[in-house]
């Protein structure tokens, strides 16, 4: 019975490490500081993952237009991934303008070895034909993902950072995000 | 007596019970078909909603029906009509619910239109509850703020409008309704008190939103969750709305006009960098105004008049679409598409140069209902190409032109409807919350023209032209539709694709509701594209840019086109339907 009950105990243990190892090379410091966080699609998100940001204690830049020229100082490019017509349309851009910004920002960042992180921070509601077409562009570029866990529900950010070996990390809600992303940053 | 004749008395005998016994089993059996297909006939047959919420689902009512945008409104309106309420008891109650339930799309921060119909009098009323500029207000106040107009139109105190919702309920009330503001307001109360489950459609307008909230909401506002957008699921609570309503139940509407509600509202506007006065709160007041009218082939079409445009320019739409055999092109076919298109684009011309407060400018509103100028912008349709330029109509000053002119639905026991439609403009409004009440500001001023010389520029007491139009549609003098949809400028165009889904390709009202939708517009009579939900095929969407027109794909089922609730009566099989818009959290309730 005691031989029983250590075997069992030892197999949970092994399977918590395993479980703890995943994470932790999930969330292993990666990143530096500087941020430029953009988004890609014009979400509301990038807002918020400025906010995130600045609870992280991370030194960021909030370029919801950024350029290449504002990879000057920075370390890490974030973008927030999805497609919001209503930011699209605000910022005077459509679908495709967006993406060639972000295409050429992008260039930019691999040019001068910036890894990039790519959030989905808009759950379920932030999905979509247009959000798809720019995650399957974006996402297989980065280093990392986080992303809220019913944004991915059908498996379509796991499918994609599986194919590429980026780490993908899922949080249950937005503020869920913080833990992992000053996790991922190197202080 | 002979054996053979008692034996004939015997079957006789028999044959006679038998007779007996099959005439009163008949009779019986009779009686159980016609009391099971009596009681078929009284029960309600409510299936469970599907699981997919965009599939059609009908919500079936027999005595009274509430369709609303949350299930929560759609339970109190239903309370109410159950208790004895009449329907505009219940769509006073259920707008009070929609306060606490769904807080981003109206309140009595904001204003609206109420189109009630009396099934006694066979008569119809509009109760005119649109906010109206304050005082302060000049044709030029945005257009000054130069590069920064867009943000002062909509995210800043210049942006609030005097608040009409509590003086339009309040008013409906006391002159057709059966109860008091207290009992209308209870239910409403306990919501916001209890709190509820956020929604998706909730949290993700909550984070749409968010960079303005953040900007404008205070320290620990009940509209974010410690600094951040609720998440589906998350309680959402608010004791001040509840506080707020308990405290106008106490001391009348005139708390919240020139109480210390309104001090709160003033000092909050101010702030903010706006200029509405004590003064402006105390001289609202809302009104009763007679209805416009139109047809649509042989429906009879009751509706809002302006300040209030979109029944003006549903029913310009749908005269524009009789003269075109839409039955024949198909719902959502590239000849419709196109043709209605081209229609909304003179439309929206007209609507820019003819279209203000009723009260200040003179409208040409039947000059633009006319059959004949109908028929005119349809000649000027081309079937195979867009058009370079959509002039609007020109018409002569009219000495006689008509002047005075979210949505919920509830058709009640004695067959009386209202139909009504409110706002506080933009989803949570500048994200302005006078402190310690609850409830949002309007950024109503944003539906003003940004041109000083539009007649519908901003100027002191003038109400905004709105898109909004509540609808009652009637065959042969009865009601058959109730009809009603938020989303701007988009309002009319989608009703008149429900409307011409009903009557002209046969849906049934929660397919014409959830049907794929478009939309599109002219600015100073040029082109803007035609916004198509992606569920349209792409043959279709192909079809049109080989047209010319330039084509807008937007989600699939998108809140940009709106939220329509709809309620269809169906006297012959005395029963009522209700459809309500799984593009926001529409939900029925009926008994």
């Amino acid at each position: 019975m005691t031989q029983r009950l250590t075997a069992c105990l030892g197999f949970a243990l092994l399977l918590c490490s395993g479980a703890g190892l995943s994470a932790a090379q999930n969330t292993t410091a990666v990143f530096e500081q500087p941020v430029l966080i953009t988004s890609a699609g014009q979400n509301a998100e990038v807002q918020l993952a400025a906010v995130l940001a600045k609870r992280a204690g991370l030194g960021y830049v909030l370029s919801k237009m950024a350029t290449a020229s504002d990879l000057q100082n920075t370390k890490t490019l974030t973008l927030v991934l999805g497609a919001s017509l209503k930011g699209l349309g605000a910022a005077g851009l459509d679908v495709d303008k967006e993406r060639e910004r972000v295409r050429t920002l992008v260039a930019e960042a691999q040019k001068r070895n910036i890894p990039i992180l790519c959030l989905h921070l808009g759950g379920e509601a932030r999905r979509g034909q247009q959000t798809d077409d720019l995650i399957a562009e974006f996402l297989t570029l980065a280093r990392m993902a986080i992303v809220v866990k019913s944004g991915n529900s059908d498996g379509f950010f796991t499918k994609i950072c599986q194919g590429k070996s980026i780490p993908l990390i899922e949080v249950e809600k937005t503020v869920g995000a913080l833990d992992p992303l000053q996790k991922a940053f190197k202080q | 007596m002979p054996e053979s004749s008692a034996k004939k008395k015997q079957a006789n005998r028999n044959h006679d019970l038998w007779r007996r016994l099959t005439a009163t089993g008949c009779r019986l059996l009779l009686v159980v078909v016609s009391l099971f297909f009596s009681c078929q006939r009284q029960a309600i047959v409510q299936k469970a909603p599907p699981a997919d919420r965009h599939l059609p689902y009908n919500f079936v009512g027999r005595n009274g029906l509430v369709v609303a945008a949350n299930p929560l409104a759609a339970e109190a309106g239903l309370a109410m009509l159950k208790s004895g309420g009449n329907a505009v008891d219940a769509a006073v109650a259920t707008a009070f619910a929609l306060n606490a339930a769904e807080p981003f799309a109206s309140g009595i921060g904001g204003g609206g239109f109420m189109v009630i119909y009396l099934a006694r009098s066979q008569k119809a009323t509009v109760i005119n509850y649109r906010e109206k500029a304050p005082q302060g207000a000049s044709p030029t106040m945005f257009r000054d703020k130069g590069e920064q107009e867009g943000m002062w139109r909509t995210s800043t105190g210049l942006a609030v409008a005097v608040p009409g919702a509590l003086a339009g309920w309040d008013l409906a009330l006391r002159k057709y309704g059966t109860v008091s503001l207290a009992r209308a307001a209870a239910r409403a109360i306990e919501i916001a008190e209890q709190g509820y489950a956020v929604s998706q459609t909730f949290s993700s307008i909550n984070k749409d939103e968010y960079e303005r909230l953040a900007a404008n909401l205070g320290e620990g506002s009940c509209y974010l969750k410690r600094g951040l957008p609720h998440e589906p699921g998350d309680v959402f609570r608010n004791p001040d709305l509840a506080r707020t309503f308990r405290l106008i139940i106490a001391k009348g509407i005139e708390e919240f006009y020139s109480g210390d509600i309104a001090r709160r509202v003033v000092a909050a506007v101010q702030a903010n960098r706006g200029i509405m006065t004590l003064e402006d709160l105390a001289d609202y007041k809302a009104e009763e105004v007679a209805p416009l009218l139109g047809t649509y082939k042989s429906y009879a079409l009751v509706t809002a008049p302006p300040p209030a445009s979109g029944g003006l320019h549903l029913i310009q739409l749908l005269n524009i679409a009789e003269n075109w055999p839409v039955k024949g092109w198909g719902p959502n076919s590239p000849r419709t598409i196109h043709h209605l298109s081209e229609a909304l684009r003179f439309i929206f011309a007209d609507r820019e140069r003819h279209v203000g407060d009723p009260e200040f400018v003179s409208v040409p509103v039947n000059r633009l209902l006319s059959k004949e100028y109908a028929a005119a912008i349809a000649s000027r349709i081309l079937p195979d190409r867009t058009l370079d330029s959509y002039p609007c109509g020109k018409f002569e000053e009219s000495a006689t032109a008509q002047g005075n002119t979210t949505h919920l639905c509830v058709v009640d026991r004695e067959g009386n409807i209202v139909s009504l439609t409110q706002s506080i403009n933009d989803f949570f409004g500048p994200g302005i919350v006078p402190e310690g009440t609850g409830f949002l500001l309007n950024n109503q001023m944003a539906d003003f023209s940004s041109d000083p010389e539009s007649v519908n520029a901003p100027a002191p007491g003038h109400r905004p032209v709105s898109s909004m139009g509540p609808l009652i549609m009637f065959k042969d003098g009865t009601p058959l539709l109730v009809l009603g949809s938020p989303g701007g400028t988009r309002i009319f165009s989608s009703l008149a694709q429900i409307v011409l889904n009903v009557t002209e390709f046969g849906m049934s009202l929660d397919e014409a509701i959830e049907a794929p939708r478009f939309f599109s517009y002219s600015v100073a009579g040029k082109p803007r594209p035609v916004s198509v939900e992606s569920r349209l095929p792409e043959a279709t969407i192909s079809e049109l840019r080989k047209i010319g027109h330039e084509v807008t794909v937007r989600e699939a089922y998108d809140k940009y086109f709106g939220g329509a609730q709809g309620i269809m009566v169906l006297r012959g099989k005395k029963m009522i339907l209700g459809g309500a818009d799984s593009r926001r959290d529409g939900w029925g309730a009926g008994y």
